[in-house]
């Protein structure tokens, strides 16, 4: 599996696989290749749960093609718990701003053809 | 000014643009009209030019890729090379300063860089399909967020953060369209007012479609040369003294903070350096305002205002044209239109009107020094450049 494989199999359990650094033991998504931080590409898999708080969002009402079915839904960029990691996903029935103030909790719960899936906690 | 490090210096000799919005020419025609209004501003033979830096993100949308030769065939001097830049909404700007860069470096002295874009025949889910793929795409795009969602979740970012409201962000929409309304060739001449902004429809939430820029078609060129060339050809010329470039995290989520764009800064800090000015130097800027939110975030990153105060300075009307400092005397992206290819030359054009007198009402009064600053996607990448009148 590549690594993406790998991230949306977590995804799928509602988990970020995460890469740390062996070297400065900086965390990274898996997608990284060269530690941000030090430069060194040796990494170790860390298992994050997928929960956390919302960082920023948005409502889209105008969507992509492929969304229709979705909209109104929120894009999320989600901060995890215990760590500095930020991940993006997004979260269907969301139709106000009164319905995901920024610091909700939320989690993942999956990944579709249109990516990680997020609902409130 | 500062240290100087090129054996060259640069001059901006010519400048010129079609208009912005809806266009019935082809993306071919229209790389060749603002590249011969161009030449013919700059007077001189078009075999005077060495190279052609080509700026355009989808040129496949109007059945066209490879446009270098096909302009320098129409210009009648298709021995000349030519490079096709692609850097997203950033795409004018890089494109313009690689041009900057061997001109610096003495390989050529005369080149000619357009930049140009052709989308408004494919429709507003074609345009907004495809420019997502210009995010972090298996993050952002693939996961429903559409550029002005990726905006949206900075302006909910800023909101929270600082004392900002959503009619603060329809105060860069309102000014922008009236100095759109003096610029003969901005796509959006339209007065409007803040409750037209409040009132127009939801895009992506806190962002409604008049803090939008709109879709636009359009092409701009410019004529780069040494000063030793510039002189000897007479025109009027604007010299080059400042061009930086940065990056930031592909994707919003890679960022500590969603309320500042790292590459603006990190250009903004390289291109002030090497003119040996800050800031208050700066008597106007073409800023990147794709979104309302980016123009107020664009202000803080640049170094005008202090961070969380961009806000307030619009509020008090201090960006207006002939206020403390003019923020987008041309209307910015906003109004004047965004041709994503085009729109980091075309601020040079504005840059090279305003600082030879040919910028009719929107004058920005006794300007000396201007500033531009283009960024690609939410700030991926950016280049900022500082000329000076001569």
């Amino acid at each position: 599996m590549s690594v993406k494989e790998q991230l949306i199999a977590k995804a799928k359990e509602g988990k970020v696989l995460a890469h740390k650094c062996t070297k400065c033991g900086f965390l990274h998504l898996s997608t990284v290749y060269f530690c941000q931080k030090c430069g060194s590409k040796g990494f170790e898999d860390a298992i994050l749960e997928g929960t956390g708080t919302v960082a920023t969002y948005t409502i889209i009402t105008v969507p992509p093609a492929g969304f229709e079915k979705y909209t109104p839904y929120a894009f999320v960029v989600l901060q995890l718990d215990n760590s500095d990691l930020r991940i993006s996903g997004f979260m269907a029935g969301i139709s106000t701003p009164a319905d995901l103030p920024i610091g909700t909790r939320a989690k993942i719960t999956g990944f579709d053809e249109c990516g990680i899936l997020m609902e409130k906690q | 000014m500062g240290s100087a490090i090129f054996m060259e210096k640069v001059c901006v000799l010519g400048a010129g643009s079609t208009k912005y919005g809806k266009l019935a020419d082809s993306i071919a025609d229209i790389t060749t009209q603002a590249s011969v209004a161009a030449i013919e501003n700059a007077g001189i033979d078009p075999k005077e030019i060495k190279a052609a830096y080509i700026s355009n993100v989808f040129g496949m949308a109007d059945k066209q890729v490879h446009l270098g030769p096909v302009l320098m065939s129409n210009l009648g001097i298709s021995d000349k090379p030519s490079l096709s830049i692609e850097s997203a909404c950033g795409s004018g700007s890089v494109s313009f300063r690689e041009a900057y860069a061997n001109v610096a470096a003495g390989f050529y002295d005369c080149l000619v860089v357009t930049g140009v874009e052709k989308v408004t025949h494919t429709g507003t889910e074609w345009t907004t399909t495809y420019f997502a793929y210009c995010s972090d795409f298996f993050y952002e795009g693939q996961a429903g967020a559409s550029f002005p969602g990726l905006f949206a979740s900075m302006a909910r970012a800023y909101l929270n953060e600082f004392n900002a409201t959503e009619e603060d962000f329809a105060r860069v929409a309102v000014k922008n369209h009236d100095n759109g309304l003096l610029n003969p060739k901005a796509h959006l001449q339209k007065k409007i007012t803040i409750d037209d902004v409040m009132n127009s429809a939801v895009v992506a939430s806190p962002l409604k479609l008049y803090d939008c820029c709109p879709f636009s078609d359009g092409a701009s060129s410019v004529i780069l040369c040494s000063e030793k060339f510039a002189k000897e050809n007479g025109g009027d010329y604007i010299e080059v003294i400042g061009s930086g470039r940065g990056g930031s995290p592909a994707a919003l989520q890679g960022r500590e903070h969603m309320t500042t764009i790292p590459s603006s800064k990190i250009a903004a800090e390289a291109a002030y350096k090497m003119a040996g000015i800050t800031p208050k130097d700066i008597d106007f800027a073409e800023v990147h305002d794709c979104f309302t939110i980016a123009e107020v975030v664009d202000t803080e990153d640049l170094g005008f205002f202090e961070k969380g105060k961009g806000v307030e300075a619009v509020r008090e009307g201090r960006t207006k044209l002939n206020s403390d400092i003019s923020i987008n005397p041309s209307g910015g992206l906003k109004s004047k239109g965004h041709p994503i290819g085009a729109t980091g030359v075309g601020q040079v054009v504005e840059v090279f009107d305003q600082l030879t007198g040919k910028a009719g009402a929107r004058t920005v009064k006794d300007a000396k020094i201007g500033l531009t600053h283009n960024f690609g996607a939410t700030g991926a990448s950016c280049a900022v450049h500082i000329f000076q009148s001569v």
